[in-house]
């Protein structure tokens, strides 16, 4: 009996508890197992998930970023995928041209990122709802616009090559060993993330979401509050984006499509708007549901081997795209909210609720 | 301290660990088999480009497995599909390497997946082909990397020397219609720098996207420029409604000028008498030649049921045919041995091997991998919907 | 005439055949957002499904183009019934987040189904129109183009005729206004919202064969209607006479930016006026030319 009364002791007794990051001595053990396993995948799992990983934990960044923005504060954007472009291209120029060490083109790249955000957050603020996302989106056909034009600047259509990150005299230069430092940066970020939401600029935020001109009426300053989850979105895809310009080595214009802006949403959505978890989630379902299924065919034409050669590829992605639309019919709050249930499923056995 | 010392024993385990991978010696090769890979497009719009070379590669390797193999092994590709994506294209070698252990991948996709790659293909020695060609491939020489055909500068530098040499234009009026691709741009510089030297400047410069709805606006500019050579350095869809609208103005200029992603019979059935004065250049076969190679890809369509309609565009199939037999002639003559490293020296062996003119005859060596710089020109034939070879092959010419 | 008057009448004329797509494409998006205020992301990919139905009506069962497409229509009609039902109706009272990336879902998968049923070749359709052009005072239009001005214009009346006079227009209007209201006076809002999505799929697939006219069809088709986001945003989402005049308008601008623009400054700068424009318009009328304002209160 002991071990239930622990197991459901979730009461809060101040407001101090109850934005506590881990709420439980649990949730501290199942992370720290989640830490080590993760450390230890390159040595268990073949470079190929390792890159997956790699992939996904930039997309849960840039992701996470949008969710802020989007998610917290209801700010719809379709630009995402331009800032994160300049993130990525500010790095690459910043690291090859310039041939700056990673820890200053890194966050370099996400200031200049944060300095375009600012520049269309401002004029941005009167606009609403899908106005905003239009208003977004033609920001991001701009952007698309003047990477490929600038080529002076950008190279164009040929694309930049990125020396590999440097750290403490040793090149990082493969997957295995950027494996770590996207980890890390990926948890920073995360954990970042969380003390924004739970301090007051969090809360202004999801006020602001709710009912922005009740916010205003409360005390929250709409033009700051709105700039800032602007400027901090685009800061964490500027991020995303230098990361990703140092696991590709090579960033190219066509990488940052407006279909690019439309995945981010994707992993907001699917993973669970206003949750920090849910970025990660759907950051990882749209990254990696598409090789597993692409995995899961080619087993079945093993296994048929009628299929063999006759199997078209496009089942795969039809099958994704039906995922997407069955799983938010059944669970609209996304990952995030599966995820919820099964937690309170589990706090709650043998009882329903 | 203490962190420093964790990452550095890190860094030497995921080394020896890498290192391991790496020693595993007959990769993707046994007694009776040889694995290969192809990461090339085959879901999407662009899917038409990736789809026909694909079943040229898969076509071919049949035909040779019908015939008993190369020295006792059949051949097996295994095609991923990268929706033309870089990370995705990257992933998909990833996944060829270590968990389907090919021996090698014919090629991992369009050019800037290819560079993405790069890394990767020194890495794992991927011995490829490149189905779309840089200068970055072999200049500095790449030992994997095998350029085939001829870079979008030569075909560009080709065009305008066909334009001023064969044609003998007087002050001609040239314009080039482009598209903000690696090789829309680099065919207008081409062209451009070209023209120059022959001392005219290019009269109208203009962008058509992949997939702009509508051509108007270039071809009036066009007309009003009173251009009469036009240059389009861009994919099938938009040229097709590119002559289709030039013919709604009653715009004839004398020649319109296509590279190798346009030079396909597919033009002239989409464009009819539209596609009149078209000239494409190319560095494979067009279906309507009448040489042994054309003939035996032609024999493979058929034996696998594939005729010109279900292909689309038929110059790609010759491609990927093309490519299959310099990859069989390699198998040839690299023996029992076969390893990413035998196979290299097998290519390096070629000496104007030949094709029978379904690709330019090639020559490699350790020295250089650079592709033979040649391309032929077609013109259309519009009563029986097709491009005809109208010059052998020819270089850029030195000026 | 001077050359340069015809000229720009020349771009005109084609600008707003170009237009008339436009406003056909941004009126299905418009008709599902006034009723359900949901973006319906896979538009483009039935007008792109219409353009190959219609071709494979034409060129493999040899029916004329007429009577095509008004069966490509009833089936994107009856395909825009399916998905109502069978999606967007489990989703009712959903956020509309969720919707959106439903519809998202779904472009995904008819884009695939499309190159599983229709395969990835660039087809082209046969021209059903005499390829004579007409010239109008110097300026030279197809007839392709005509039908795509005569097909809009008799589209958007019939719609102004329907929602103006007929019940169920009437319904449909109310519903846009305020679906509890409507649902108390006793409208089937299910059924109004089977209706509009009918509608739009209908008018989705008039712009998918017109479009495959002047176009090379292939899955590329879907990504048109990303191009015509900015008419339909100019217009204002709510409004459907909104959505001719973002149409036409953006069809205009595009074509004289192409001609002048793009000679003076290069580069296809063409391709993102449109965007610029939307861009400056939404600084100085944050709904669009013709979008309804909210007005909030707490």
């Amino acid at each position: 009996m002991k071990v239930l009364a622990i197991r459901s002791k979730t009461f809060r007794e101040s407001y101090k508890e109850d934005i506590r990051l881990f709420q439980t001595i649990w949730i501290k053990v199942w992370m720290g197992l989640f830490i080590v396993f993760l450390s230890l995948l390159p040595f268990l799992g073949d470079p190929y998930v390792v890159y997956l990983v790699n992939i996904s934990s930039v997309a849960a960044i840039s992701a996470l970023g949008l969710n802020i923005l989007t998610g917290f504060t209801g700010q719809i954007s379709l630009g995402h995928a331009a800032f994160f472009a300049i993130g990525a291209y500010g790095t690459a120029i910043l690291a090859s041209r310039f041939s700056l060490p990673f820890w200053v083109s890194l966050p370099a790249g996400g200031i200049v990122a944060t300095v375009a955000g600012l520049l269309v957050g401002v004029p941005c603020l009167r606009l609403k709802g899908l106005y905003l996302a239009m208003a977004t989106m033609s920001f991001g056909v701009v952007i698309e616009f003047l990477v490929v034009t600038l080529d002076g600047l950008t190279k164009g259509v040929r694309g930049i090559a990125v020396p590999p990150v440097k750290l403490f005299g040793y090149a990082l230069d493969s997957n295995e060993t950027l494996y770590y430092l996207l980890l890390s940066v990926t948890a920073l970020c995360l954990i970042t993330a969380s003390n924004i939401i739970r301090t007051r600029v969090g809360r202004a935020f999801v006020a602001i979401r709710d009912r922005d001109i009740a916010a205003e009426v409360m005390g929250v300053d709409l033009v700051t509050y709105k700039v800032m989850a602007f400027a901090i979105s685009s800061f964490y895809a500027g991020i995303a984006g230098g990361l990703y310009a140092y696991l590709m080595a090579y960033i190219h214009p066509e990488h940052f499509s407006f279909l690019l802006s439309v995945q981010y949403l994707a992993m907001i959505i699917v993973g669970g708007l206003g949750s920090i978890l849910g970025s990660v989630f759907g950051a990882v379902f749209i990254t990696i549901v598409p090789e597993f299924i692409k995995s899961f065919a080619e087993g079945l034409s093993r296994i048929f081997p009628v299929l063999e050669g006759r199997y078209d590829d496009n089942w795969n992605i039809a099958a994704f795209g039906l995922m997407i639309v069955l799983f938010l019919i059944f669970e609209p709050k996304g990952l995030a909210g599966i995820w919820g249930r099964v937690k309170t499923c589990f706090k709650n056995w043998p009882y329903t609720y | 301290m203490m962190g420093r010392k964790m990452v550095m024993v890190c860094f030497a385990v995921a080394t020896i660990c890498l290192w391991a991978c790496q020693s595993f010696a007959e990769r993707g090769v046994s007694d009776d088999k040889i694995k290969l890979g192809l990461i090339l497009v085959k879901t999407g719009p662009v899917a038409a480009l990736g789809i026909p070379s694909g079943q040229g590669h898969g076509d071919y390797f049949q035909y040779i497995n019908d015939q008993g193999g190369v020295h006792g092994r059949k051949i097996e590709m295994i095609w991923e599909d990268d929706e033309f994506q870089a990370p995705k294209s990257v992933a998909a070698l990833k996944k060829l390497i270590h968990r389907d252990n090919v021996l090698t991948i014919i090629t991992t996709g369009g050019s800037q997946q290819t560079i993405a790659n790069m890394n990767s293909i020194q890495e794992y020695k991927i011995v490829n082909v490149p189905n779309a060609l840089m200068r970055e491939f072999y200049d500095p020489y790449n030992p994997f990397i095998f350029a085939m055909g001829a870079t979008y500068e030569a075909q560009f530098q080709c065009i305008v020397d066909y334009i001023f040499n064969d044609l003998k234009a007087q002050n001609p009026r040239i314009g080039v219609v482009y598209t903000k691709k690696e090789y829309g741009k680099i065919g207008l510089e081409a062209t451009r720098e070209r023209a120059k030297k022959y001392g005219v400047d290019l009269v109208s410069e203009l962008v058509l996207p992949t997939g702009a709805v509508d051509a108007s606006s270039q071809i009036l500019t066009l007309q009003q420029n009173a251009v009469d050579y036009v240059i389009t350095c861009d994919v099938l869809p938009p040229i097709i409604s590119l002559l289709k609208t030039a013919e709604k103005y009653n715009y004839k200029p004398k020649k319109w000028f296509g590279f190798n992603w346009a030079t396909d019979d597919m033009i002239v059935k989409a464009c009819g008498a539209a596609a009149e004065n078209y000239i494409g250049v190319n560095y494979f076969g067009a279906w309507s030649d009448d040489n042994p190679g054309m003939k035996l890809v032609k024999e493979i369509a058929a034996k696998y049921n594939r005729d010109e309609k279900s292909i689309g565009l038929t110059s790609l199939y010759t491609y990927g045919i093309g490519v299959s037999m310099l990859y069989v002639e390699a198998f040839k003559r690299a023996g029992k041995n076969l390893t990413p490293d035998t196979l290299k020296a097998a290519f390096e062996t070629f000496r104007n091997f030949d094709t029978g003119g379904v690709l330019p005859p090639l020559t490699y060596t350790d020295k250089s991998h650079a592709p033979p710089e040649v391309v032929r020109f077609f013109k259309a034939d519009v009563p029986n919907k097709r491009l005809v070879t109208c010059t052998d092959w020819r270089k850029p010419r030195n000026l | 005439m001077e050359s340069g008057l015809v000229f720009f009448l020349q771009l005109l004329g084609s600008g707003i055949a170009v237009g008339c797509l436009y406003a056909l494409i941004a009126l299905g998006f418009v008709l599902i957002f006034k009723a359900t205020e949901i973006v319906n992301f896979a538009q483009g990919e039935v007008i792109m499904l219409s353009a190959f139905i219609c071709y494979f009506l034409v060129t493999t069962f040899h029916i004329p183009f007429f009577p095509a497409l008004v069966i490509t229509c009833i089936a994107a009609a009856l395909l825009g019934v399916l998905t109502e039902r069978l999606v967007l109706r489990p989703m009712l009272g959903e956020p509309v987040f969720a919707v959106v990336m439903v519809t998202i879902g779904l472009s995904i998968f008819f884009r695939s189904m499309a190159g599983i049923l229709f395969g990835h070749n660039n087809l082209v359709f046969p021209n059903p129109f005499p390829s004579e052009t007409l010239k109008l005072g110097g300026i030279v239009l197809s007839q392709t183009q005509i039908w795509i001005m005569v097909s809009t214009f008799v589209l958007i009346t019939a719609f102004f005729i329907f929602f103006k006079y007929s019940r169920i227009g009437l319904a449909m209007r109310g519903t846009a206004d305020d679906q509890r209201v409507a649902l108390l006076m006793g409208v089937s809002v299910k059924r109004v919202f089977s209706l509009i999505w009918a509608l739009s799929f209908a008018t989705a697939a008039v712009a998918g064969i017109f479009l495959a006219n002047v176009m090379v069809i292939n899955l590329g088709l879907a990504f048109v209607a990303i191009s015509a986001f900015p008419a339909i945003v100019l217009g204002g989402l709510e409004s459907i006479p909104g959505a001719i005049i973002g149409g036409l308008a953006i069809g205009i601008i595009e074509n004289l930016a192409g001609g002048y623009l793009d000679q003076m400054i290069g580069g296809g700068i063409k391709d993102v006026t449109p965007f610029v424009v939307l861009f400056l318009l939404l600084m100085f009328r944050p709904y669009g030319l013709f979008g309804k304002k909210e007005i909030e209160r707490v």
